[in-house]
């Protein structure tokens, strides 16, 4: 008896510091913004009871409206296209080869960097005369060299295989060996055409796509709430940029676990690469999946840091999430903070992120079902 | 008949082999080679902005590769000039006895006499943003130059807009001295104006920082640079621009400082109190385990922008009053209120809880007949065996304080040296990316991406095994 409440005593003792800063700074940091949502609060004078007035109120801001459609949009797009882009990345990489270690840095590169680096980084290279436009400007001008690399590389897999099919052999169109041969052959033909003068690089003006200062939106046929402005985009192509890796060796590590064996049976069958994809690759990493979408959707939905830095180089509206709104809310400026209004949008976040989530994960484990 | 097929069956079998051992290899091949594009491509921003992050203009247009800064010779010629102009070989300047010669040469096209150039030091701000705020010296008070003296002729041709010219090669010398005594100066600006469009600007013993009004003038900004302050001109900058208004200490060194200060009180509270926490969690039996459990996964799943909120307020009163203990009435605008508020997370708990979970009770056990108390069996039987746990643990707690961005910005705004570094580059952006002057932005960046990099370099393993202890926090 009396060594079980020694026991007691000392758990107690042990985890006396990290309960009191559980309680202080998330239990009693929930408590408050969950009753400061029913107030009218400004800092200085003291909070009135309101009730669901600054709920009712989020609906009618303009702004938060449009932080709303830019978070929705923003984390629909971006969890699933690195979703996707990891796991084909992986699939196309999933081979024992050896030297991962040194790749393995690499690819973990832009997620450990903080967000502030690499923000300023993709906000430098998207200026005006800035890294991106000056790659677009090269793509258009090259388009001729590009077209003809793809063209011949086509055309000697498509003559090899054909051959090798006449002598008996039965070989896939992506066959690699055959693949290796034809881009030997694409590279020395595209030289040896632009050598000979017969394809030569386009001179184009420089790219002068505006990626900041613009309150365009895109696909402009879209109805407004599904559109995304240019700047947002920015935004995503850089979050893209910077998760995919690491959700690429997420991929990759569970893939090294599928037995090989499955993959040369479904061959045996007659199954094509896409078909062993869909039918293999995607029921077996499904686990990895669902983790993968949730840290995604978590991250895309609370998306400030972009914002903050992007700052005045683009219009606010255009930029603005849910996370953002609520800090401006709470730090306006000039004006005086809305503590309650800022509340009662965070709470609509934290429901927002948890409806999601719960929503994706039915869907994901019935898909894993099937 | 009989003994040809047996034998064509295996010739056959035999080139099946060769040929799936040459399908491996072509499949490893292009393997290596996406993966080393898929690596160039995740690098590339980074390797970029650090290369750029040495030209004195990263915005230049078309974006190059060849860096006069990365070449061996301007290294050379640097630091040669760099102990002409104040005896400082590496980092260069202007000290009274400077006595710098600079040679430029023009071509001029048959039918123009060269002219000299007419050389003069022009009074120049270093830079935009808080750098201009500052009173400074200007070498321009210092400076005598004398008149270009022509040292050599020969006759060649040059490319002029896209045709080859004959004409004439001229080299002038100039020697910048400083006058009488006075302080040492940071750089020695130049500015050559050629006498006339006609005359082309080819080179000089430097090349100049930019060609201004379409080509007629040359302008440098130090020609006194020293090896080191030509190569990293920019990273100079980010440490003498920057100074506070207050004490005048740099701004990048205090924010480097506090972010160091602030990530290791977070590792060393993180790594005995998650440890301890997670100890209990996994060991111990008492009544509330449950309902702890439940709040650590409660509190992983609440957005910082929920507890923000209460925990800015919480702060602010200096923790319901307890800071005035230690004299403090407010934890606002200070380090402690930063750590005090994230001295153990729910996260790091969850970790030590599992891993301590997966070693078996038997080792304790023995300890608990020596008699040991609950204390001693943690922290020398236990808390040893946790090494690669702490170790990730370390990893994830120093990079994840070094990073944060939202909470700081929140808790430090005023004065500008109480800032960490993400917060802290937000006010270099704020400063100096409106005037396009992002040399000093990316130095900065780049610097304080290092220590997390070396850190991942170094740590690789545990950040590996950290991540799938906790899953990885996105």
């Amino acid at each position: 008896m009396n060594v079980r409440r020694r026991e007691v005593i000392a758990a107690y003792l042990f985890l006396a510091p990290f309960l009191v800063t559980l309680a202080i700074f998330f239990v009693y940091a929930t408590a408050r913004a969950v009753y400061f949502s029913f107030t009218d609060y400004d800092l200085f004078n003291a909070p009135t009871w309101i009730g669901l007035r600054n709920y009712a109120n989020l609906f009618r801001d303009d702004l938060f409206l449009t932080a709303l459609r830019n978070s929705l949009v923003f984390a629909a797009v971006v969890t699933s296209v690195q979703t996707f882009g990891a796991l084909v990345m992986a699939s196309v990489l999933n081979q024992r080869v050896r030297g991962l270690n040194f790749f393995r840095a690499a690819f973990y590169m832009p997620s450990i960097t903080s967000s502030v680096v690499i923000t300023l980084i993709f906000l430098w290279m998207y200026q005006r005369r800035g890294l991106f436009n000056y790659l677009l400007t090269q793509l258009l001008a090259n388009l001729p060299l590009i077209g003809m690399f793809v063209l011949v590389l086509a055309a000697a897999q498509v003559v090899q295989v054909l051959l090798e099919r006449a002598r008996g052999l039965s070989v896939r169109w992506s066959d690699p060996a055959l693949l290796v041969v034809s881009l030997v052959v694409a590279t020395t033909g595209t030289t040896a055409l632009v050598l000979l003068g017969l394809v030569a690089p386009r001179t184009v003006a420089p790219v002068d796509f505006v990626w900041l200062q613009t309150r365009q939106e895109v696909p402009g046929a879209f109805p407004g709430f599904l559109r995304a402005p240019v700047p947002l985009i920015a935004i995503m192509l850089q979050n893209i940029f910077t998760t995919v890796p690491t959700f690429m060796l997420m991929f990759l590590a569970a893939l090294q676990g599928v037995p090989s064996s499955y993959y040369e049976a479904a061959s045996l069958d007659g199954a094509t690469p896409v078909q062993q994809f869909f039918y293999i690759t995607i029921p077996a990493v499904q686990p990895v999946t669902f983790l993968v979408v949730t840290l995604g959707l978590i991250g895309t939905l609370q998306m400030f840091d972009q914002v903050a830095i992007f700052g005045n180089a683009v219009p606010l509206r255009s930029v603005i999430t849910l996370a953002y709104f609520i800090y401006n809310r709470m730090f306006p400026g000039a004006q005086l903070p809305e503590v309650g209004f800022a509340s009662a949008a965070a709470m609509f976040l934290a429901l927002l992120t948890l409806v999601i989530v719960l929503l994706q994960r039915l869907f994901i484990r019935s898909e894993g079902n099937l | 008949m009989s003994a040809a097929t047996p034998l064509a069956a295996a010739r056959r079998a035999r080139e099946t082999l060769r040929w799936e051992a040459r399908r491996r290899w072509a499949r490893a091949g292009i393997v290596y080679v996406l993966m080393l594009l898929f690596s160039l491509v995740f690098l590339g921003p980074l390797l970029f902005a650090t290369l750029s992050s040495l030209k004195t203009d990263p915005l230049e247009y078309p974006p190059r590769i060849a860096v006069p800064q990365l070449s061996p010779a301007n290294w050379a010629t640097a630091a040669r000039l760099g102990r002409a102009g104040a005896r400082a070989p590496l980092w260069g300047g202007f000290a009274p006895g400077a006595d710098v010669a600079f040679q430029l040469t023009y071509f001029a096209p048959d039918g123009t006499e060269p002219a000299p150039p007419s050389v003069t030091v022009p009074k120049r701000r270093p830079g935009g943003g808080l750098g201009a705020v500052q009173a400074i010296e200007y070498a321009a008070d210092h400076a005598s130059v004398s008149p270009a003296e022509e040292v050599e002729r020969r006759t060649g041709s040059w490319t002029v807009r896209g045709g080859s010219v004959a004409g004439t090669f001229v080299t002038y010398a100039v020697r910048v001295r400083y006058q009488g005594e006075g302080p040492k100066l940071e750089r020695l600006p130049l500015d050559a104006v050629a006498p006339s469009r006609a005359q082309v600007f080819v080179r000089s013993t430097l090349p100049p920082t930019r060609l201004e009004r379409l080509g007629l003038v040359a302008s440098y900004n130090d020609v006194a640079p020293g090896a080191l302050g030509y190569v990293f001109t920019n990273y100079r900058r980010v440490f003498a621009e920057a100074r506070s208004v207050t004490t005048g200490r740099s701004l990048f060194l205090s924010w480097t400082a506090n972010s160091f200060l602030i990530a290791l009180a977070k590792v060393l509270t993180t790594l005995l109190l998650a440890s301890m926490a997670g100890y209990a969690l996994a060991r111990l039996r008492f009544p509330g385990r449950a309902l702890i459990f439940l709040l650590i996964l409660f509190a992983q799943m609440i957005p910082g922008q929920v507890i923000f909120i209460s925990n800015y307020l919480v702060l602010r009163d200096g923790i319901f009053g307890l800071a005035s203990l230690w004299g403090q009435t407010t934890l606002l605008n200070s380090l402690a209120g930063v750590v005090l508020s994230g001295m153990v997370g729910a996260g790091a708990v969850f970790i030590m809880k599992q891993f301590f979970e997966s070693i078996p009770r038997e080792v304790e056990e023995a300890a608990m007949i020596d008699g040991t108390n609950q204390w001693q069996r943690f922290s020398r039987v236990v808390l040893p065996m946790a090494r690669p746990a702490l170790g990730a643990l370390t990893i994830l707690t120093f990079q994840g304080a070094w990073n944060d961005f939202f909470w700081p910005l929140v808790v430090l705004t005023t004065p500008e040296d109480i800032k960490t570094l993400p917060i802290g580059l937000l006010t270099f952006r704020n400063a100096y990316g409106t005037t396009g002057d992002w040399g000093l932005i990316l130095a900065g960046a780049v610097m304080s991406a290092v220590p997390v990099i070396v850190l991942f370099v170094v740590f690789q393993r545990y950040f590996l095994e950290g991540v799938s202890y906790g899953g990885g926090k996105g």
